[in-house]
């Protein structure tokens, strides 16, 4: 037994040492594709019962729902092919994230038209559209839009596509064009550490905000209601550190990612908890999903930690 | 925060008619001459007044809708205040008897364009197709000249007009969802949900009330400040004021507020000719008409058809069956109330959140026919000192006592089928009002089953409330609701109207309203009567010129007229469940 | 506490451990500093000013006479009784009682079995006097204040022992109804009061945000108890949960068997 144990380990060990590898050298396409996928679901799931709380009252409010089933078709598809993750993920992320923009906009506005307005600004908040939830959103278009332009785990040498150019860069004037693609390049081999850190910093303040402020709804009941409102500052902190120094991306990001991580999943098991403690538990199941603490936003603030833990894995640009 | 950003709300857009922060009455509204023969005068601007406006204005006749009250600019004229809401209730004098009289004013009547939409819960449940057919089924009660098929699809509209929020799959009469999506809960639905849960009673979360748990268009959704029955200023609380009037006035009707209706006109050949009415400033104008239809609700709409008695129509105008101003209903209402150890604060979120139509239908082990609903309740403080002095005979120190209390009580009403019975009806009173017109008089009694079922309702209502958790339960007897007293039938001689809202008696004159209702089950009456106001507004609509130049009645139904609906009813909300 | 000597001790109500006087309050209730006045930046202009009207107009009489005024002052006084107040943060209860007999505003209905309201309150002076009278033997305004609560509670028992020519046209049912009603009008519709008891009045534009478990908005405060018995000079502070038969609408009928008609 001990041996089979070790050989595992050792398998183990190995794999994780692969992984590593793979990350560093950017041929994760197909895990993140995957992920994208995996992450789309949550936040399509999300996003279709938040809406159903607003009555989709604006037919705008179906377009993230069907998006984020979209993007999770491509994500699969961009699991099982190259082609895939190269066109299908990579216009589904772009569109995504344009409406997440949108959305963005919208609850903007929607906020601004409450009684009260944005001079109300902590209620209209709470009670009006979650003011950064369509940018949170936008994380796993990010993470599709990434994964489009990586290698594959089974890639071993440089590209043959490589100096393809994308339709965008042919839009741009050709110094920016030129930028984009080094960009991409970039990408492809691993090196956009700074650019996942700052998002994840970003994701980190914004998924941080919105649980201050439903946690305030809350009246910050439980003194667990507190961590991830602490922990989201340190996260974006480190992340925004990490960009500047490598040294902070090797040491501290991690840890820090770690901790958001499991700081989610053990708010996501209290979320669950507490829509089966609301009245009527089990019996509305769907109600108390709806109305009670939202399942799912715990996992989107773990999502930033897993960039953050992405992040420290990845290479540098060289420039 | 000590202020809001940028100091003090003060009330912009002075100069313009606001119904709700961002809806503004399209102005300048169009105006008819008191010589003008319009098509239809429409006789009260309430629940169903403010459809049939609508609805004929959109398809292209000239209709003036007459209403007692103000037309309302909600920024300007109404408060987030309890005793300062008077004004939305009707509150000219009127007399109640009988055994069992009746609390009127706010506690069914509204005056104002609007009328008691304005100032309703908003629960918006639909009658069961049992309802419909009472009388076959129990022997009780009557029958309706049409059936749950005729109205269902002016349910189905009138709920996205509204639009009606609740929850996507409703069990009970004809089971349905509703398009828009059901509410977060007060303390005062939780408790209904732990109650009934506890009894295992099926219990609907969040709805069915006309009130926004999404914005549409220019309406704002609910911020649950509970101050629903006192005029609901954020526009979220579905009021003909904020859905279909302004639609009317855009589309060329016009409403003439502040204007009693004093008699209708008949002419030498019995059909109406207009409407005599007073101004505010007391003046009698007559306003010429084609066609008149009463939505002046249980009450005025008798009391109106009474003042305009006259050769031929001796004990009141479309009276030959002498059912003018009988079979008059109010639904039980008794509120019952639970002190709960944690705090509840009913006072926030709507006071219609959460109910239970369990015990809808007529149940063979019952020692009465028909039932009852269980529902939240949410008294403000006025209101609940008074229920205190009926529930714990609360006075003095007891009553101060009690009443720091407010925020551990937690109430639920009860809505109980009371029967249509002949003794309970409207008459004229010898009390005169401001006008000299004669006041209604309305007398009313329980009977025996009345009484049964209110017994049971009480019973089953305190044993959710305990099983919610209560500590002390208590509860005082009170009605909620008015229909009845014009009822429509088949039989000219035991009704006033026909199933299209027609009189018997006179070809052109309409009656449209709660006051049609034969029987009421146990449902708020509301969404029925927008409902067969659309439905009236379909057959007129249908037969055009024939309504003002005939005597003959064509009984064919009309199709539904969904494009007259007011436009921004469409684009919105989720697909339902038939 | 200033003023406190206007306040007769034997009228305040006392700590029930000690049976000690509790000092009259400026804001008695259990939910301390808290104030919805304080928030009135947030109420839409047209209540703000309803409100405002309510708490800083003089009350000013119109329709009553002097003696009236004086007269209902003192039933009032009985039926809510505030002498846990300090006296400049006491609510006037008959001026909108005033107010309304003046324009003569109803609530827009009146039992058959009663007068009309101004009729209600011309009559009700009288009654009630004559019951004074018959127990006490002195008009109400002269009796001491435990014998004046005695005397209304008469009225809310439904069993009144003189002037049965006024109640024979006059339901006092519905008379102790209508004086209670008013009475709750004036009262429960300030400020003050909403302090009291920890309602948050008006509350548009802004809405509430913590519609679960009774939480309290974050400019609300939680509750926090004491224990207080009425005076000993008092007998209103029994309550009872029987199914009373002063309402609204009246009880129904079938509850109401044991009730005085």
């Amino acid at each position: 037994m001990s041996k089979e144990a070790s050989g595992l380990e050792a398998a183990g060990t190995h794999d994780l040492e692969v992984v590593r590898n793979h990350i560093r050298e950017g041929r994760f396409q197909r895990s993140l594709s995957l992920l994208t996928a995996v992450t789309s679901i949550v936040s399509g799931l999300e996003v279709a019962y938040e809406h159903y709380r607003g009555s989709y009252s604006r037919r705008v409010m179906y377009t993230p729902v069907i998006l984020s089933v979209l993007l999770a078709v491509a994500g699969f598809a961009g699991f099982f092919s190259k082609r895939a993750a190269r066109t299908v993920l990579r216009w589904v992320a772009f569109v995504t994230l344009v409406d997440a923009g949108v959305g963005f906009y919208f609850h903007v506005r929607g906020i601004y038209r409450k009684p009260g307005g944005w001079r109300l600004p902590m209620t209209n908040m709470i009670m009006g559209p979650p003011v950064f939830a369509p940018l949170l959103f936008g994380t796993s278009a990010y993470l599709g839009l990434i994964a489009s332009y990586l290698q594959r785990e089974e890639s071993l040498h440089a590209d043959p596509d490589a100096n393809e150019d994308s339709w965008l860069t042919r839009l741009l004037p050709s110094a920016a064009g030129r930028e984009l693609i080094s960009e991409e390049q970039d990408i492809r081999e691993g090196k956009f550490q700074q650019q996942v850190a700052i998002v994840a910093g970003v994701s980190a303040l914004l998924s941080g905000f919105e649980a201050y402020y439903s946690h305030y709804k809350n009246n910050f009941r439980y003194k667990a209601q507190w961590s991830p409102v602490a922990i989201a500052p340190i996260l974006a902190g480190v992340s925004f550190a990490s960009t500047k120094n490598r040294r902070w991306a090797a040491t501290a990001l991690p840890v820090i990612s770690a901790v958001a991580a499991a700081d989610a999943a053990v708010g996501f098991y209290y979320h669950a908890r507490g829509v089966l403690r609301r009245p009527g538990g089990r019996k509305h199941l769907l109600y108390n999903i709806m109305y009670g603490p939202p399942i799912f936003a715990p996992l989107l603030f773990g999502a930033a930690g897993m960039l953050g833990g992405l992040a420290s894995l990845l290479r540098r640009r060289n420039r | 925060m000590k202020e809001p950003l940028l100091g003090a709300f003060e009330e912009h857009n002075k100069r313009k008619h606001m119904v709700g922060p961002l809806q503004q009455i399209h102005a300048p509204m169009r105006r008819f001459r008191d010589y003008e023969e319009v098509d239809y005068v429409i006789v009260g601007v309430g629940s169903a007044g403010g459809v049939l406006v609508q609805r004929l204005a959109r398809a292209g006749f000239n209709v003036v809708g007459i209403e007692a009250g103000p037309f309302w600019d909600t920024e300007h004229d109404w408060v987030s205040d309890e005793v300062g809401s008077h004004d939305l209730y009707w509150t000219e004098p009127r007399v109640t008897g009988g055994s069992d009289p009746l609390a009127l004013g706010a506690n069914n009547c509204g005056k104002g364009v609007g009328g008691g939409s304005v100032h309703w819960a908003a629960f918006t449940p639909r009658l069961h197709p049992s309802d419909f057919e009472v009388y076959t089924r129990d022997g009780v009660g009557a029958d309706w000249p049409i059936d749950y098929a005729d109205i269902m699809p002016y349910y189905e509209q009138l709920e996205l007009e509204m639009p009606v929020a609740g929850p996507a799959y409703y069990p009970w009469g004809h089971p349905h969802g509703y398009a828009y999506g059901p509410h977060p809960m007060g303390g005062v639905g939780n408790a209904l949900i732990k109650g009934c849960t506890a009894l295992d009673i099926p219990v609907s979360i969040g709805g069915p009330v006309a009130i926004l748990s999404g914005s549409h268009g220019d309406r704002p959704h609910c911020i649950y400040r509970g101050f629903c029955i006192q005029g609901c200023k954020v526009g979220a609380k579905a009021s003909t004021l904020v859905t279909h009037v302004p639609d009317a006035v855009k589309t060329g009707a016009e409403i003439r507020d502040r204007s009693m209706v004093s008699r209708i006109e008949v002419g030498k050949n019995g059909r109406v000719t207009g409407v005599h009415y007073f101004d505010i400033e007391g003046n009698a104008h007559f306003q010429k008409a084609k066609a008149v239809i009463v939505s002046g609700y249980a009450i005025e709409t008798p009391r109106l058809l009474m003042h305009s008695a006259c050769a031929g129509h001796e004990h009141g105008l479309a009276n030959s069956s002498g059912t003018l101003g009988r079979y008059l209903m109010a639904q039980a209402g008794n509120v019952v109330m639970g002190r709960f150890d944690q705090p509840v604060r009913m006072y926030k979120a709507p006071p219609a959140h959460a109910l239970t139509e369990q015990f809808y239908e007529t149940n063979a082990k019952n020692d009465f026919a028909r039932g009852f609903a269980i529902q939240t309740v949410g008294p403000l403080p006025v209101a609940f000192g008074k229920q205190m002095i009926a529930a714990k005979k609360a006075w003095g120190w007891g009553l101060r006592r009690e009443m720091m209390d407010y925020n551990h009580w937690a109430t639920f009403g009860l809505l109980g089928e009371i029967l249509p019975w002949n003794d309970n009806r409207v008459t004229l009173s010898d009390d005169k009002d401001r006008f000299g017109l004669r006041v209604a008089h309305v007398s009313f009694n329980l009977h025996e089953n009345d009484k049964n079922l209110i017994k049971a309702a009480k019973k089953k209502t305190e044993d959710v409330m305990w099983a919610a958790g209560a500590e002390q339960v208590v509860q005082e007897a009170r009605y909620a609701h008015l229909v009845g007293g014009c009822r429509m039938g088949k039989d000219a001689r035991t009704s006033v109207v026909d199933k299209f809202g027609r009189t018997h008696d006179v070809a052109n004159l309409f009656v449209c309203d709660g006051s049609v209702f034969p029987t009421q089950g146990s449902a708020n009456p509301g969404l029925t009567i927008q409902a067969l106001a659309a439905r009236t507004a379909d057959y007129l609509i249908e037969q055009g010129a024939a309504i003002f130049n005939s005597n003959k009645r064509d009984m064919a139904t009309p199709r539904l007229r969904r494009e007259l609906a007011p436009p921004a009813t469409w684009g919105k909300g989720v697909p339902r469940l038939k | 506490m200033k003023r406190f000597e206007e306040v007769d001790r034997a009228l305040c109500p006392v700590d029930p451990d000690t049976g000690e006087v509790l000092e009259p309050r400026a804001q008695p209730g259990y939910y301390a500093g808290f104030s919805t006045l304080a928030q009135r930046a947030f109420w839409d202009e047209a209540t703000r000013k309803v409100v405002d009207k309510r708490v800083k107009d003089a009350p000013q009489r119109r329709y009553l006479s002097e003696q009236a005024w004086e007269f209902w002052s003192t039933v009032f006084a009985h039926l809510i009784p505030q002498t846990d107040r300090t006296p400049e943060r006491q609510i006037n209860l008959v001026a909108g009682l005033d107010h309304r007999l003046e324009v003569n505003e109803t609530i827009g209905y009146r039992y058959e079995d009663m007068p009309h309201d101004r009729v209600v309150y011309a009559w009700g002076i009288d009654a009630i006097n004559a019951e004074a009278k018959h127990r006490y033997g002195g008009e109400f305004m002269v009796l001491p204040y435990r014998q004046q609560d005695v005397v209304l509670k008469a009225l809310h028992d439904g069993r009144p022992e003189a002037a049965s020519d006024i109640w024979k046209k006059m339901s006092v049912h519905r008379f102790w109804q209508m004086i209670m009603g008013d009475a709750i009008e004036a009262y429960y519709a300030h400020p003050w009061a909403w302090d009291e008891i920890g309602f948050g009045g008006p509350a548009y534009p802004r809405a509430y945000t913590r519609l679960e478990r009774g939480e309290p908005e974050p400019w609300e405060v939680e509750e926090q108890r004491y224990a207080w018995a009425a005076p000993s000079a008092s007998v209103s502070d029994e309550v009872r949960s029987v199914s009373g038969h002063h309402t609204e609408a009246g009880q129904h009928s079938l509850l109401d068997k044991g009730g005085v008609r």
